[in-house]
Protein backbone atom coordinates (compact mmCIF):
# COMPACT_ATOMS: atom_id res chain seq x y z
CA UNK A 1 0.00 0.00 0.00
CA UNK A 2 1.38 3.38 -0.97
CA UNK A 3 2.16 5.85 1.77
CA UNK A 4 3.62 9.25 2.51
CA UNK A 5 6.65 8.68 4.69
CA UNK A 6 9.98 10.12 5.79
CA UNK A 7 13.24 8.51 4.68
CA UNK A 8 16.81 9.09 5.77
CA UNK A 9 19.69 9.51 3.33
CA UNK A 10 22.36 6.88 4.10
CA UNK A 11 24.67 7.62 1.19
CA UNK A 12 24.74 9.94 -1.80
CA UNK A 13 27.59 9.35 -4.21
CA UNK A 14 28.53 10.64 -7.61
CA UNK A 15 28.84 7.68 -9.99
CA UNK A 16 29.33 9.48 -13.32
CA UNK A 17 29.26 12.97 -14.76
CA UNK A 18 26.16 14.61 -13.18
CA UNK A 19 24.85 11.18 -12.14
CA UNK A 20 24.41 10.26 -8.48
CA UNK A 21 23.33 7.19 -6.55
CA UNK A 22 21.53 7.84 -3.27
CA UNK A 23 20.60 5.28 -0.64
CA UNK A 24 17.50 6.27 1.32
CA UNK A 25 16.44 4.26 4.34
CA UNK A 26 12.68 4.04 4.09
CA UNK A 27 11.37 0.69 5.37
CA UNK A 28 7.70 1.30 4.49
CA UNK A 29 8.60 1.53 0.83
CA UNK A 30 11.61 -0.83 0.71
CA UNK A 31 9.69 -3.81 2.01
CA UNK A 32 6.98 -3.72 -0.64
CA UNK A 33 8.27 -2.07 -3.81
CA UNK A 34 8.62 -3.89 -7.13
CA UNK A 35 11.00 -3.28 -10.05
CA UNK A 36 9.60 -0.56 -12.31
CA UNK A 37 7.81 1.23 -9.49
CA UNK A 38 8.78 4.75 -8.52
CA UNK A 39 8.66 7.19 -5.64
CA UNK A 40 7.73 10.86 -5.58
CA UNK A 41 10.23 12.96 -3.68
CA UNK A 42 8.86 16.12 -2.08
CA UNK A 43 10.84 19.33 -1.73
CA UNK A 44 10.02 21.97 0.83
CA UNK A 45 10.45 25.06 -1.36
CA UNK A 46 7.46 27.20 -2.24
CA UNK A 47 8.48 28.26 -5.74
CA UNK A 48 8.58 24.80 -7.35
CA UNK A 49 5.69 22.85 -5.97
CA UNK A 50 5.63 19.48 -7.70
CA UNK A 51 7.28 16.43 -6.22
CA UNK A 52 9.73 14.71 -8.58
CA UNK A 53 9.31 11.09 -9.63
CA UNK A 54 12.27 8.65 -9.47
CA UNK A 55 12.36 4.98 -10.38
CA UNK A 56 13.60 2.74 -7.61
CA UNK A 57 17.03 1.46 -8.74
CA UNK A 58 17.38 -1.26 -6.15
CA UNK A 59 16.45 -2.36 -2.65
CA UNK A 60 19.01 -3.04 0.02
CA UNK A 61 17.56 -4.10 3.36
CA UNK A 62 15.40 -1.26 4.64
CA UNK A 63 16.71 1.13 1.98
CA UNK A 64 15.90 2.00 -1.60
CA UNK A 65 18.47 3.21 -4.09
CA UNK A 66 17.77 6.19 -6.34
CA UNK A 67 19.90 6.76 -9.43
CA UNK A 68 19.48 10.32 -10.65
CA UNK A 69 20.96 12.82 -13.03
CA UNK A 70 21.38 16.46 -12.06
CA UNK A 71 19.33 18.38 -14.62
CA UNK A 72 17.66 21.20 -12.69
CA UNK A 73 17.23 22.91 -9.36
CA UNK A 74 15.63 19.99 -7.50
CA UNK A 75 18.19 17.40 -8.58
CA UNK A 76 20.90 19.95 -7.70
CA UNK A 77 19.42 20.07 -4.20
CA UNK A 78 19.50 16.28 -4.11
CA UNK A 79 23.16 16.20 -5.12
CA UNK A 80 23.89 18.20 -1.97
CA UNK A 81 22.06 15.82 0.37
CA UNK A 82 24.24 14.87 3.31
CA UNK A 83 24.10 11.57 5.16
CA UNK A 84 21.25 11.76 7.69
CA UNK A 85 19.18 14.20 5.58
CA UNK A 86 15.44 13.57 5.95
CA UNK A 87 13.42 13.14 2.76
CA UNK A 88 9.64 13.08 2.41
CA UNK A 89 8.50 10.49 -0.09
CA UNK A 90 5.33 9.01 -1.55
CA UNK A 91 5.46 5.44 -2.75
CA UNK A 92 5.73 2.87 -4.01
CA UNK A 93 3.85 4.14 -7.06
CA UNK A 94 2.83 2.66 -10.38
CA UNK A 95 3.05 -0.78 -11.92
CA UNK A 96 6.10 -2.96 -12.53
CA UNK A 97 8.18 -5.02 -14.94
CA UNK A 98 7.14 -8.66 -14.83
CA UNK A 99 8.79 -12.05 -15.15
CA UNK A 100 6.90 -14.51 -17.31
CA UNK A 101 5.93 -18.06 -16.33
CA UNK A 102 7.48 -19.13 -19.60
CA UNK A 103 11.01 -20.25 -18.71
CA UNK A 104 12.30 -20.19 -22.29
CA UNK A 105 12.03 -16.40 -22.59
CA UNK A 106 15.25 -14.42 -22.71
CA UNK A 107 15.33 -11.12 -20.86
CA UNK A 108 17.04 -8.11 -22.33
CA UNK A 109 17.31 -4.79 -20.53
CA UNK A 110 17.90 -1.69 -22.65
CA UNK A 111 18.86 1.52 -20.88
CA UNK A 112 19.61 5.00 -22.11
CA UNK A 113 21.84 6.71 -19.54
CA UNK A 114 20.19 7.20 -16.19
CA UNK A 115 17.23 5.19 -17.54
CA UNK A 116 19.22 2.24 -16.19
CA UNK A 117 17.58 2.86 -12.79
CA UNK A 118 14.44 0.70 -12.94
CA UNK A 119 16.26 -1.92 -15.01
CA UNK A 120 18.92 -2.38 -12.32
CA UNK A 121 16.13 -3.26 -9.91
CA UNK A 122 14.56 -5.60 -12.48
CA UNK A 123 17.96 -7.23 -13.05
CA UNK A 124 18.18 -7.94 -9.30
CA UNK A 125 14.75 -9.56 -9.41
CA UNK A 126 15.70 -11.70 -12.42
CA UNK A 127 18.90 -12.82 -10.71
CA UNK A 128 16.82 -13.97 -7.72
CA UNK A 129 14.97 -16.22 -10.17
CA UNK A 130 18.30 -17.51 -11.51
CA UNK A 131 17.92 -15.61 -14.77
CA UNK A 132 20.92 -13.72 -16.08
CA UNK A 133 19.69 -10.97 -18.40
CA UNK A 134 21.51 -9.18 -21.20
CA UNK A 135 21.84 -5.58 -20.08
CA UNK A 136 22.46 -3.02 -22.84
CA UNK A 137 23.40 0.38 -21.55
CA UNK A 138 24.14 3.30 -23.80
CA UNK A 139 25.07 6.95 -23.49
CA UNK A 140 26.50 9.69 -25.69
CA UNK A 141 29.89 9.38 -24.10
CA UNK A 142 31.79 7.48 -21.38
CA UNK A 143 31.28 10.08 -18.65
CA UNK A 144 27.49 9.76 -18.93
CA UNK A 145 27.38 6.03 -18.25
CA UNK A 146 25.91 5.26 -14.82
CA UNK A 147 27.35 1.72 -14.81
CA UNK A 148 30.27 0.25 -16.74
CA UNK A 149 30.58 -3.17 -15.17
CA UNK A 150 28.08 -5.61 -13.74
CA UNK A 151 28.65 -9.19 -12.61
CA UNK A 152 24.93 -9.93 -12.33
CA UNK A 153 24.17 -9.52 -16.04
CA UNK A 154 25.76 -9.86 -19.44
CA UNK A 155 26.49 -6.17 -19.77
CA UNK A 156 26.88 -4.57 -23.19
CA UNK A 157 28.07 -0.98 -22.95
CA UNK A 158 27.70 1.37 -25.91
CA UNK A 159 28.62 5.00 -26.48
CA UNK A 160 27.74 7.17 -29.45
CA UNK A 161 31.33 8.40 -29.69
CA UNK A 162 33.00 5.06 -28.93
CA UNK A 163 34.74 6.40 -25.82
CA UNK A 164 33.66 3.27 -23.91
CA UNK A 165 32.38 -0.10 -25.07
CA UNK A 166 30.87 -0.49 -28.51
CA UNK A 167 30.58 2.57 -30.74
CA UNK A 168 27.05 3.48 -31.80
CA UNK A 169 23.63 3.65 -30.26
CA UNK A 170 22.31 1.09 -27.86
CA UNK A 171 19.42 0.37 -30.23
CA UNK A 172 21.75 -0.39 -33.17
CA UNK A 173 23.69 -2.88 -31.07
CA UNK A 174 20.55 -4.47 -29.76
CA UNK A 175 19.39 -4.97 -33.37
CA UNK A 176 22.71 -6.68 -34.16
CA UNK A 177 22.31 -8.90 -31.13
CA UNK A 178 18.79 -9.82 -32.19
CA UNK A 179 19.97 -11.23 -35.55
CA UNK A 180 21.36 -14.32 -33.81
CA UNK A 181 18.46 -14.93 -31.42
CA UNK A 182 15.61 -17.32 -32.08
CA UNK A 183 14.12 -17.30 -28.57
CA UNK A 184 11.22 -15.23 -27.40
CA UNK A 185 12.60 -11.98 -26.04
CA UNK A 186 11.25 -9.81 -23.27
CA UNK A 187 12.81 -6.44 -23.99
CA UNK A 188 12.52 -4.00 -21.08
CA UNK A 189 13.43 -0.43 -21.82
CA UNK A 190 13.93 2.87 -20.06
CA UNK A 191 15.55 5.95 -21.52
CA UNK A 192 14.82 9.34 -22.98
CA UNK A 193 11.57 9.59 -24.93
CA UNK A 194 13.29 10.03 -28.34
CA UNK A 195 15.02 6.69 -27.76
CA UNK A 196 11.75 4.95 -27.00
CA UNK A 197 9.96 6.58 -29.86
CA UNK A 198 12.83 5.46 -32.16
CA UNK A 199 12.25 1.89 -30.95
CA UNK A 200 8.59 2.28 -31.82
CA UNK A 201 9.55 2.96 -35.43
CA UNK A 202 11.57 -0.24 -35.82
CA UNK A 203 9.65 -3.34 -36.87
CA UNK A 204 10.82 -6.10 -34.61
CA UNK A 205 10.03 -9.77 -35.21
CA UNK A 206 7.06 -11.29 -33.41
CA UNK A 207 9.25 -13.00 -30.83
CA UNK A 208 10.12 -9.64 -29.24
CA UNK A 209 7.82 -8.11 -26.61
CA UNK A 210 8.80 -4.58 -25.62
CA UNK A 211 7.94 -3.03 -22.27
CA UNK A 212 8.90 0.58 -21.71
CA UNK A 213 9.01 2.67 -18.56
CA UNK A 214 7.78 6.17 -19.42
CA UNK A 215 8.43 9.49 -17.77
CA UNK A 216 6.12 12.50 -17.75
CA UNK A 217 5.71 15.59 -15.63
CA UNK A 218 3.86 14.25 -12.61
CA UNK A 219 2.12 16.58 -10.16
CA UNK A 220 0.57 14.11 -7.74
CA UNK A 221 1.49 10.48 -8.47
CA UNK A 222 -1.95 9.29 -7.38
CA UNK A 223 -4.09 9.84 -10.46
CA UNK A 224 -5.68 12.95 -8.97
CA UNK A 225 -4.51 15.58 -11.42
CA UNK A 226 -4.67 13.54 -14.65
CA UNK A 227 -1.67 15.51 -15.86
CA UNK A 228 0.59 12.62 -16.93
CA UNK A 229 -1.67 11.48 -19.74
CA UNK A 230 -0.39 9.23 -22.50
CA UNK A 231 -2.27 7.74 -25.44
CA UNK A 232 -2.75 4.00 -25.15
CA UNK A 233 -4.53 2.18 -27.97
CA UNK A 234 -5.78 -0.86 -26.04
CA UNK A 235 -9.48 -1.34 -25.26
CA UNK A 236 -8.87 -0.73 -21.57
CA UNK A 237 -8.12 2.91 -22.37
CA UNK A 238 -10.85 3.45 -24.94
CA UNK A 239 -12.32 6.92 -24.47
CA UNK A 240 -9.68 8.13 -22.05
CA UNK A 241 -5.96 8.58 -21.69
CA UNK A 242 -3.73 6.27 -19.69
CA UNK A 243 -1.97 7.88 -16.74
CA UNK A 244 1.75 7.25 -16.40
CA UNK A 245 1.58 7.49 -12.59
CA UNK A 246 -1.23 5.02 -12.08
CA UNK A 247 -1.62 2.87 -15.19
CA UNK A 248 2.15 2.89 -15.85
CA UNK A 249 4.95 3.80 -15.83
CA UNK A 250 5.50 0.43 -17.58
CA UNK A 251 3.56 -0.06 -20.79
CA UNK A 252 3.77 -2.39 -23.76
CA UNK A 253 5.41 -0.22 -26.42
CA UNK A 254 3.03 -1.32 -29.16
CA UNK A 255 0.11 0.18 -27.23
CA UNK A 256 1.67 3.61 -26.79
CA UNK A 257 1.41 6.58 -29.13
CA UNK A 258 4.02 9.23 -28.45
CA UNK A 259 3.27 12.94 -28.76
CA UNK A 260 4.38 14.65 -31.92
CA UNK B 1 -12.58 20.00 21.75
CA UNK B 2 -13.03 23.12 19.65
CA UNK B 3 -16.07 23.43 17.43
CA UNK B 4 -14.82 23.53 13.87
CA UNK B 5 -18.22 22.89 12.32
CA UNK B 6 -19.67 25.36 9.88
CA UNK B 7 -23.34 25.88 9.08
CA UNK B 8 -23.59 26.77 5.41
CA UNK B 9 -27.34 27.36 5.68
CA UNK B 10 -30.35 25.44 4.41
CA UNK B 11 -29.43 22.55 6.70
CA UNK B 12 -26.03 22.01 5.13
CA UNK B 13 -23.57 21.65 7.98
CA UNK B 14 -19.98 20.48 7.62
CA UNK B 15 -17.76 19.12 10.41
CA UNK B 16 -14.95 21.49 9.50
CA UNK B 17 -14.52 24.22 6.87
CA UNK B 18 -12.03 22.31 4.70
CA UNK B 19 -13.30 20.76 1.47
CA UNK B 20 -11.37 19.44 -1.52
CA UNK B 21 -11.44 21.40 -4.77
CA UNK B 22 -12.88 19.78 -7.85
CA UNK B 23 -10.37 18.18 -10.18
CA UNK B 24 -7.65 17.92 -7.55
CA UNK B 25 -8.92 14.96 -5.59
CA UNK B 26 -10.44 12.66 -8.20
CA UNK B 27 -13.48 10.91 -6.77
CA UNK B 28 -11.90 10.50 -3.34
CA UNK B 29 -11.00 6.84 -3.73
CA UNK B 30 -7.66 7.51 -5.47
CA UNK B 31 -6.22 9.30 -2.44
CA UNK B 32 -7.81 7.11 0.22
CA UNK B 33 -4.66 5.00 0.63
CA UNK B 34 -2.61 7.98 1.79
CA UNK B 35 -5.14 10.22 3.52
CA UNK B 36 -8.27 9.67 5.59
CA UNK B 37 -10.82 11.26 3.30
CA UNK B 38 -13.33 11.60 6.14
CA UNK B 39 -11.10 14.14 7.87
CA UNK B 40 -12.28 16.70 5.31
CA UNK B 41 -15.48 18.60 5.97
CA UNK B 42 -16.45 17.35 2.57
CA UNK B 43 -15.11 16.43 -0.80
CA UNK B 44 -15.97 18.02 -4.10
CA UNK B 45 -15.64 15.49 -6.89
CA UNK B 46 -13.99 15.93 -10.24
CA UNK B 47 -16.25 17.71 -12.74
CA UNK B 48 -18.89 15.32 -13.96
CA UNK B 49 -20.55 15.60 -17.35
CA UNK B 50 -23.42 13.68 -18.91
CA UNK B 51 -21.18 11.77 -21.32
CA UNK B 52 -17.58 10.67 -20.71
CA UNK B 53 -14.92 13.13 -21.86
CA UNK B 54 -11.48 12.11 -23.01
CA UNK B 55 -10.02 15.51 -22.09
CA UNK B 56 -7.23 17.41 -23.78
CA UNK B 57 -4.13 15.82 -25.31
CA UNK B 58 -0.84 16.12 -23.42
CA UNK B 59 1.04 18.09 -22.28
CA UNK B 60 -1.67 18.93 -19.77
CA UNK B 61 0.22 20.41 -16.84
CA UNK B 62 3.23 22.63 -16.28
CA UNK B 63 4.87 23.85 -13.11
CA UNK B 64 5.10 27.66 -12.86
CA UNK B 65 6.44 29.87 -10.07
CA UNK B 66 4.50 28.92 -6.90
CA UNK B 67 1.82 27.41 -9.06
CA UNK B 68 0.86 25.32 -12.03
CA UNK B 69 -1.11 25.61 -15.23
CA UNK B 70 -3.45 22.83 -16.24
CA UNK B 71 -5.51 22.05 -19.29
CA UNK B 72 -6.99 18.67 -18.45
CA UNK B 73 -10.14 19.51 -20.40
CA UNK B 74 -12.56 18.09 -17.83
CA UNK B 75 -11.59 14.51 -18.60
CA UNK B 76 -14.12 12.39 -16.71
CA UNK B 77 -15.92 9.08 -16.83
CA UNK B 78 -19.41 10.47 -17.44
CA UNK B 79 -22.59 10.16 -15.40
CA UNK B 80 -23.39 6.51 -16.07
CA UNK B 81 -19.95 5.16 -15.13
CA UNK B 82 -19.83 7.55 -12.18
CA UNK B 83 -22.98 6.06 -10.68
CA UNK B 84 -21.78 2.52 -11.36
CA UNK B 85 -18.12 2.82 -10.31
CA UNK B 86 -17.78 5.75 -7.93
CA UNK B 87 -21.12 6.12 -6.12
CA UNK B 88 -20.61 2.97 -3.97
CA UNK B 89 -17.42 4.44 -2.48
CA UNK B 90 -18.67 8.02 -2.18
CA UNK B 91 -22.02 7.09 -0.64
CA UNK B 92 -20.42 5.38 2.35
CA UNK B 93 -18.22 8.34 3.33
CA UNK B 94 -19.06 10.08 6.58
CA UNK B 95 -17.92 13.47 5.24
CA UNK B 96 -20.19 15.41 2.93
CA UNK B 97 -20.04 14.78 -0.80
CA UNK B 98 -20.50 17.64 -3.24
CA UNK B 99 -20.77 16.80 -6.91
CA UNK B 100 -19.18 19.27 -9.31
CA UNK B 101 -21.02 19.36 -12.61
CA UNK B 102 -19.75 20.61 -15.96
CA UNK B 103 -21.80 20.84 -19.11
CA UNK B 104 -21.84 22.37 -22.55
CA UNK B 105 -25.51 23.38 -22.50
CA UNK B 106 -28.15 24.33 -19.94
CA UNK B 107 -30.02 21.17 -20.86
CA UNK B 108 -27.00 19.00 -20.11
CA UNK B 109 -26.70 20.54 -16.63
CA UNK B 110 -30.40 19.83 -16.05
CA UNK B 111 -30.12 16.24 -17.29
CA UNK B 112 -27.22 15.49 -14.92
CA UNK B 113 -29.04 17.06 -11.97
CA UNK B 114 -32.25 15.22 -12.75
CA UNK B 115 -30.43 11.88 -12.40
CA UNK B 116 -28.31 12.89 -9.40
CA UNK B 117 -31.34 14.18 -7.48
CA UNK B 118 -32.27 10.51 -6.96
CA UNK B 119 -29.00 9.87 -5.11
CA UNK B 120 -29.76 10.60 -1.48
CA UNK B 121 -26.13 10.55 -0.31
CA UNK B 122 -25.23 13.69 -2.27
CA UNK B 123 -25.22 16.83 -0.12
CA UNK B 124 -24.77 19.56 -2.70
CA UNK B 125 -23.98 20.45 -6.29
CA UNK B 126 -21.23 22.75 -7.36
CA UNK B 127 -21.78 24.12 -10.84
CA UNK B 128 -18.70 24.66 -12.97
CA UNK B 129 -19.61 27.72 -14.99
CA UNK B 130 -16.08 28.92 -15.25
CA UNK B 131 -13.56 26.31 -16.30
CA UNK B 132 -11.46 28.11 -18.89
CA UNK B 133 -10.00 24.96 -20.41
CA UNK B 134 -12.75 23.62 -22.56
CA UNK B 135 -12.86 25.02 -26.04
CA UNK B 136 -16.57 24.61 -26.46
CA UNK B 137 -19.11 25.90 -23.97
CA UNK B 138 -18.33 26.35 -20.32
CA UNK B 139 -16.67 29.70 -20.62
CA UNK B 140 -19.80 31.57 -21.69
CA UNK B 141 -21.91 30.64 -18.64
CA UNK B 142 -19.69 32.25 -16.05
CA UNK B 143 -18.48 35.28 -17.94
CA UNK B 144 -21.70 36.70 -19.39
CA UNK B 145 -24.07 38.13 -16.73
CA UNK B 146 -27.22 37.30 -18.67
CA UNK B 147 -26.14 33.76 -19.45
CA UNK B 148 -25.14 33.19 -15.83
CA UNK B 149 -28.51 34.51 -14.61
CA UNK B 150 -30.48 32.30 -16.95
CA UNK B 151 -28.52 29.20 -16.04
CA UNK B 152 -28.65 29.77 -12.31
CA UNK B 153 -32.39 30.41 -12.44
CA UNK B 154 -32.96 27.29 -14.48
CA UNK B 155 -30.94 25.11 -12.11
CA UNK B 156 -32.63 26.66 -9.08
CA UNK B 157 -36.01 25.79 -10.54
CA UNK B 158 -34.80 22.27 -11.24
CA UNK B 159 -33.50 21.21 -7.83
CA UNK B 160 -34.05 21.87 -4.14
CA UNK B 161 -30.65 20.52 -3.29
CA UNK B 162 -27.91 22.84 -1.93
CA UNK B 163 -26.63 24.69 -4.99
CA UNK B 164 -23.17 26.25 -5.23
CA UNK B 165 -22.08 28.25 -8.25
CA UNK B 166 -18.31 28.23 -8.81
CA UNK B 167 -17.27 31.65 -10.09
CA UNK B 168 -14.60 32.44 -12.64
CA UNK B 169 -12.09 35.19 -11.85
CA UNK B 170 -11.63 35.85 -15.55
CA UNK B 171 -14.33 38.54 -15.64
CA UNK B 172 -14.36 42.30 -15.32
CA UNK B 173 -16.60 42.44 -12.25
CA UNK B 174 -16.79 39.32 -10.12
CA UNK B 175 -18.97 41.04 -7.52
CA UNK B 176 -21.67 41.51 -10.16
CA UNK B 177 -21.55 37.78 -10.94
CA UNK B 178 -21.82 36.90 -7.25
CA UNK B 179 -24.81 39.23 -6.91
CA UNK B 180 -26.57 37.58 -9.84
CA UNK B 181 -26.07 34.16 -8.27
CA UNK B 182 -27.57 35.39 -5.00
CA UNK B 183 -30.51 37.04 -6.76
CA UNK B 184 -31.27 33.71 -8.43
CA UNK B 185 -31.46 32.05 -5.00
CA UNK B 186 -28.47 29.80 -5.30
CA UNK B 187 -27.27 28.78 -1.84
CA UNK B 188 -23.59 29.70 -2.05
CA UNK B 189 -20.77 30.72 -4.37
CA UNK B 190 -17.36 29.10 -4.50
CA UNK B 191 -14.50 31.21 -5.73
CA UNK B 192 -12.16 31.44 -7.44
CA UNK B 193 -11.69 28.99 -10.26
CA UNK B 194 -8.32 29.12 -12.03
CA UNK B 195 -7.00 32.30 -13.60
CA UNK B 196 -5.87 32.31 -17.21
CA UNK B 197 -2.23 31.32 -17.46
CA UNK B 198 0.35 30.51 -20.13
CA UNK B 199 3.98 29.39 -20.32
CA UNK B 200 6.28 29.05 -23.33
CA UNK B 201 9.40 26.92 -23.85
CA UNK B 202 12.00 29.40 -25.10
CA UNK B 203 14.05 26.70 -26.85
CA UNK B 204 11.30 25.00 -28.84
CA UNK B 205 9.17 28.19 -28.86
CA UNK B 206 6.17 25.99 -28.18
CA UNK B 207 3.55 26.56 -25.49
CA UNK B 208 4.14 24.35 -22.49
CA UNK B 209 0.58 23.07 -22.50
CA UNK B 210 -1.47 21.86 -25.42
CA UNK B 211 -4.22 24.48 -25.30
CA UNK B 212 -1.69 27.35 -25.12
CA UNK B 213 -3.72 29.05 -22.39
CA UNK B 214 -4.78 27.04 -19.35
CA UNK B 215 -5.84 27.50 -15.76
CA UNK B 216 -3.36 28.86 -13.24
CA UNK B 217 -3.63 27.59 -9.68
CA UNK B 218 -1.54 27.24 -6.55
CA UNK B 219 -0.15 29.70 -3.99
CA UNK B 220 0.64 32.14 -6.83
CA UNK B 221 -3.07 33.01 -7.09
CA UNK B 222 -3.82 33.30 -3.36
CA UNK B 223 -3.72 37.11 -3.14
CA UNK B 224 -5.95 37.37 -6.23
CA UNK B 225 -8.43 34.94 -4.70
CA UNK B 226 -8.55 36.91 -1.44
CA UNK B 227 -9.17 40.16 -3.32
CA UNK B 228 -12.03 38.63 -5.28
CA UNK B 229 -13.61 37.21 -2.11
CA UNK B 230 -13.39 40.57 -0.35
CA UNK B 231 -15.12 42.21 -3.33
CA UNK B 232 -17.87 39.62 -3.41
CA UNK B 233 -18.41 39.70 0.37
CA UNK B 234 -19.33 43.38 0.12
CA UNK B 235 -22.33 42.68 -2.10
CA UNK B 236 -23.66 39.23 -1.10
CA UNK B 237 -24.56 37.57 2.16
CA UNK B 238 -24.91 33.94 1.03
CA UNK B 239 -21.89 31.81 2.05
CA UNK B 240 -18.68 32.08 0.07
CA UNK B 241 -16.52 29.00 -0.25
CA UNK B 242 -12.98 30.26 -0.73
CA UNK B 243 -10.57 28.64 -3.20
CA UNK B 244 -7.17 29.69 -4.49
CA UNK B 245 -3.74 28.52 -3.47
CA UNK B 246 -4.56 27.52 0.09
CA UNK B 247 -1.71 25.41 1.41
CA UNK B 248 -1.79 25.58 5.21
CA UNK B 249 -3.85 26.46 8.25
CA UNK B 250 -2.83 30.10 8.21
CA UNK B 251 -4.25 30.41 4.71
CA UNK B 252 -7.58 28.92 5.81
CA UNK B 253 -7.93 31.47 8.60
CA UNK B 254 -6.96 34.27 6.21
CA UNK B 255 -9.67 33.23 3.73
CA UNK B 256 -12.25 33.04 6.51
CA UNK B 257 -11.32 36.50 7.78
CA UNK B 258 -11.79 37.77 4.21
CA UNK B 259 -15.32 36.42 4.23
CA UNK B 260 -15.20 32.74 3.31
CA UNK B 261 -17.39 30.40 5.36
CA UNK B 262 -15.49 27.37 4.13
CA UNK B 263 -12.55 26.69 1.84
CA UNK B 264 -11.37 24.16 -0.72
CA UNK B 265 -7.90 22.66 -1.02
CA UNK B 266 -6.76 22.29 -4.61
CA UNK B 267 -3.22 22.23 -5.90
CA UNK B 268 -1.85 21.47 -2.42
CA UNK B 269 -3.35 17.98 -2.71
CA UNK B 270 -0.65 17.28 -5.30
CA UNK B 271 2.40 18.42 -3.35
CA UNK B 272 1.19 17.72 0.17
CA UNK B 273 -1.58 15.11 0.08
CA UNK B 274 -1.72 15.02 3.89
CA UNK B 275 -2.11 18.81 4.29
CA UNK B 276 -5.56 18.33 5.84
CA UNK B 277 -4.05 16.93 9.06
CA UNK B 278 -1.68 19.90 9.50
CA UNK B 279 -4.48 22.36 8.69
CA UNK B 280 -6.93 20.95 11.22
CA UNK B 281 -4.22 20.90 13.90
CA UNK B 282 -3.40 24.52 13.18
CA UNK B 283 -7.04 25.60 13.34
CA UNK B 284 -7.48 23.86 16.71
CA UNK B 285 -4.41 25.64 18.07
CA UNK B 286 -5.52 28.97 16.65
CA UNK B 287 -8.95 28.67 18.25
CA UNK B 288 -7.40 27.84 21.60
CA UNK B 289 -4.93 30.69 21.29
CA UNK B 290 -7.70 33.19 20.63
CA UNK B 291 -10.21 31.65 23.00
CA UNK B 292 -12.78 30.90 20.33
CA UNK B 293 -15.70 28.56 20.96
CA UNK B 294 -16.89 28.36 17.37
CA UNK B 295 -14.87 28.82 14.22
CA UNK B 296 -17.84 30.62 12.66
CA UNK B 297 -16.94 33.65 14.79
CA UNK B 298 -14.16 34.70 12.45
CA UNK B 299 -15.99 34.60 9.13
CA UNK B 300 -15.64 38.03 7.52
CA UNK B 301 -14.00 39.49 10.63
CA UNK B 302 -11.09 41.18 8.89
CA UNK B 303 -10.58 44.51 10.65
CA UNK B 304 -10.30 47.38 8.23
Amino acid sequence: MKCVTIGTVRSNQKVADQIFLATIEVPDIARQCLPGQFVNIYFSGSVKLFPRPFSIASVSGKSILILYKVIGSQTTLMSRWQIGHQVKLLGPLGNNFTISENKSIKYVLLAGGVGAAPLMFFRDELVKENIKPHFFIGAKTKSELPIIEDDKSDLIVTTDDGSKGLKGTVIEHFEDFLKNIRHSISLNVCGPEPMMSALKNISFPDNVTINVSLEKTIACGLGLCQGCAVKNTTDKFKGHYALVCKDGPVFNLKDIEFDE
Amino acid sequence: MNDLSIDLGKGFKIANPVLTASGTFGYGDEASEVVDVNRFGGIVTKSLSLEPRIGNPPPRIVETPSGMINSIGLANIGLEAFLREKAPYLSQLSCKVIINIAARTEEEFCDVIKTLDNEKWISAYEINVSCPNVKEGGIAFGTDPDVLRRLTQKLRDKTDRYLIIKLSPNVTNIAQMAEIVQECNADAVSMINTLYGAAIDIHTRKPKINTVIGGLSGPAIKPAALAHIIKARKVIDIPIIGIGGISNGEDVIEFMLAGASAVQLGTVNFYNPCAIYEILNFIEQYMTQYNMTSLQEIIGQMLV
